[in-house]
């Protein structure tokens, strides 16, 4: 059934406004400079726009109907999701799904976060997730002071570090190696070099996460315009297809900010020695193996979700990870780049879609200094279990 | 609630046991009447066998910590006072895992596996916290 999805869905256009911290334009102001660029981009109008997948809604971001009524658009298929970025996947997802059904001509995927104007949604008096009954979305429990997400981020490397015997200065080669790709995008907020020691000299947040583990607060948008592959044939860019896709994991064996089995929340603490098929079901659907994988991308809010996501798609072994990404194998020119552009932790926090962006940079060959040779396909993959393979 | 300026617990109908029984002094978990298994967090159903027939039995009060943070960021204008502050996931005899701060206890001495008991905080004339501390002996 999967495959007959396979690479009938692709990405025509990309867009982004700029990125930076206190920026003074509104998040719909963001989002349209980023719609603009996507359209330009696509060479396509206003009004070939018809279907809306949004997952940062109103107050970081904005609303399907907000936008709509903002931009001019008559939109008849609109899918919106959690103000979260475990729904860029499904975004997309989504996106490729209704333009090869026919439910949908040209999906907008429209992306804007406002951080630094929202600073108090963030973990503060304002974030309300964490009063959920059952559990705050990230394990928070605001009565015991556990109130931002980071938090359940810590809780799954501490955990992680006991069992495995990681270090915080391992931990650091993943900051690191963002940094270094974030220095070949002039785009990146952060510029400034970072050593393993710059990283061990910053200030602890929530141990054992240090201010250089916890992704930067920024302002940006993103745009990506998918449709059809028959229609992206007649358009102004190289397609970029869909090849694969798998969904999102929940259960009790699995927690947002940690692999299956770490024994987080109500995780079994079990952990199998190699990936479920279930979790390695994009090789199959895309007809691409994880060898022929150029690039990763993940959701890099936090350092550790990078170690996690690598155990998870069988990259290296369960607590193989730390090691694995040493010596700049995760930096420009290494074995398994990962988030080129500088991801959340380096570039900016477009809850990954700046790197959904590079991604087709890459593939069109268009990435510049930190181009990687001859890419061809390339993944994004989160800790939580969804992916989606990319190729040109 | 004066003066007690910190987030408390939203109770609804599936977890108001928990905290009426945490007022009185006691550690109550939701434990299925069919299959006896214990479960986290509180449901309408039994997350096993999916039967309704749920009841509340009173916990042994003891775990050992299965994972742990301290914070050190004022997030939180409350709890700036505290930090630096533990926050653990105590994995209870009962085999499921509950959050809590961990308390009198030094931040050198928090790991994985320690042993701890529950300990009872009034916060409020309505509301008690349950934490836990390191069992001695
Ligand atoms: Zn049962």
């Amino acid at each position: 059934m999967t495959e007959a999805l396979r690479d009938k869905a692709a990405i025509v256009g990309i867009g982004t406004s700029r990125f930076g911290r206190h920026l003074p334009e509104s998040q719909l102001a963001l989002a349209a400079a980023a719609f603009k660029a996507a359209l330009d981009d696509a060479g396509l109008e206003r009004g070939d726009i018809d279907s809306l997948s949004i997952h940062i809604g109103w107050p970081l971001g904005v609303d399907y109907d907000q936008v709509a009524q903002a931009f001019g658009l008559e939109i008849g298929f609109v899918n919106q999701a959690w103000t979260h970025g475990r729904f860029v996947t499904g975004s997309l997802q989504t996106a490729a799904m209704a333009v090869a059904c026919g439910m949908a001509e040209v999906v907008a995927c429209v992306n804007v976060l406002s951080f630094t104007r929202e600073r108090d949604i963030l973990g503060g008096p304002h974030d309300f997730e964490g009063y959920r009954e059952t559990g705050g979305t990230h394990a928070e429990t605001p009565h015991y002071g556990l109130t931002a997400p980071a938090g359940g981020a810590a809780l799954a490397m501490q955990r992680y570090m006991a069992l495995y015997g990681t270090t915080s200065a391992e931990l650091a080669a993943v900051p690191v190696a963002l940094r270094a790709h974030a220095r070949l995008n002039p785009k990146a907020v952060m510029q400034e070099p970072m050593s393993i020691a710059d990283h061990q000299a910053s200030r602890m947040v929530v141990d054992p996460l240090r201010l250089f583990d916890c992704c930067i607060v920024s302002d940006g948008a993103a745009v990506v315009l998918v449709t059809s592959a028959e229609r992206a044939r007649d358009l102004r860019q190289r397609p970029v297809y869909v090849a694969g896709m798998q969904g999102m994991k929940a259960g009790r064996d699995e927690f947002i900010f940690a692999p299956p089995g770490l024994g987080i929340n109500q995780q079994s603490g079990v952990r199998a020695a190699r990936p479920a098929a279930r979790d390695l079901a994009v090789y199959g659907w895309a007809d691409i193996p994880r060898e022929a994988i150029q690039g990763l991308y993940t959701y890099d809010a936090f350092s550790p979700l990078v170690l996690f996501v690598l155990e998870r798609f069988g990259f290296c072994a369960p607590g193989e990870a730390a090691a694995w990404v040493q010596d700049g194998c995760i930096g420009p020119g290494g074995a398994l780049p990962v988030n080129t552009s500088g991801g959340l932790l380096s570039e900016a926090h477009v809850a990954g879609w700046n790197s959904l962006c590079e991604m087709v940079r890459q593939l069109r060959g268009e990435a510049g200094p930190r181009q990687i040779a001859d890419a061809r396909a390339l993944q994004w993959a989160t800790a939580w279990g969804d992916s989606v393979i990319l190729r040109k | 609630m004066s003066g007690y300026e910190k987030p408390t617990p939203r109770i609804n109908p599936d977890n108001a046991r928990f905290w009426e029984s945490a007022h009185e002094g006691v550690l109550r978990l939701p434990r299925c009447k069919a299959c006896r298994a214990w479960h986290w967090p509180p449901g309408p159903v039994c997350p096993d066998c999916f039967s309704d027939r749920i009841g509340w039995e009173e916990a042994s009060g003891h775990g050992t910590v299965s994972t742990w943070t301290v914070v050190h960021k004022d997030w939180f204008p409350a709890f700036k006072a505290d930090i630096p502050y533990a926050v653990a996931q105590i994995e209870l005899a009962e085999g499921v895992c509950v959050t809590a701060n961990i308390v009198d206890c030094p931040a050198d001495e928090l790991r994985v596996g320690l042993p701890v008991e529950v300990v009872f905080d009034r916060v409020t004339d309505t509301l008690t916290l349950p934490r836990f501390r390191p069992r001695r002996g």
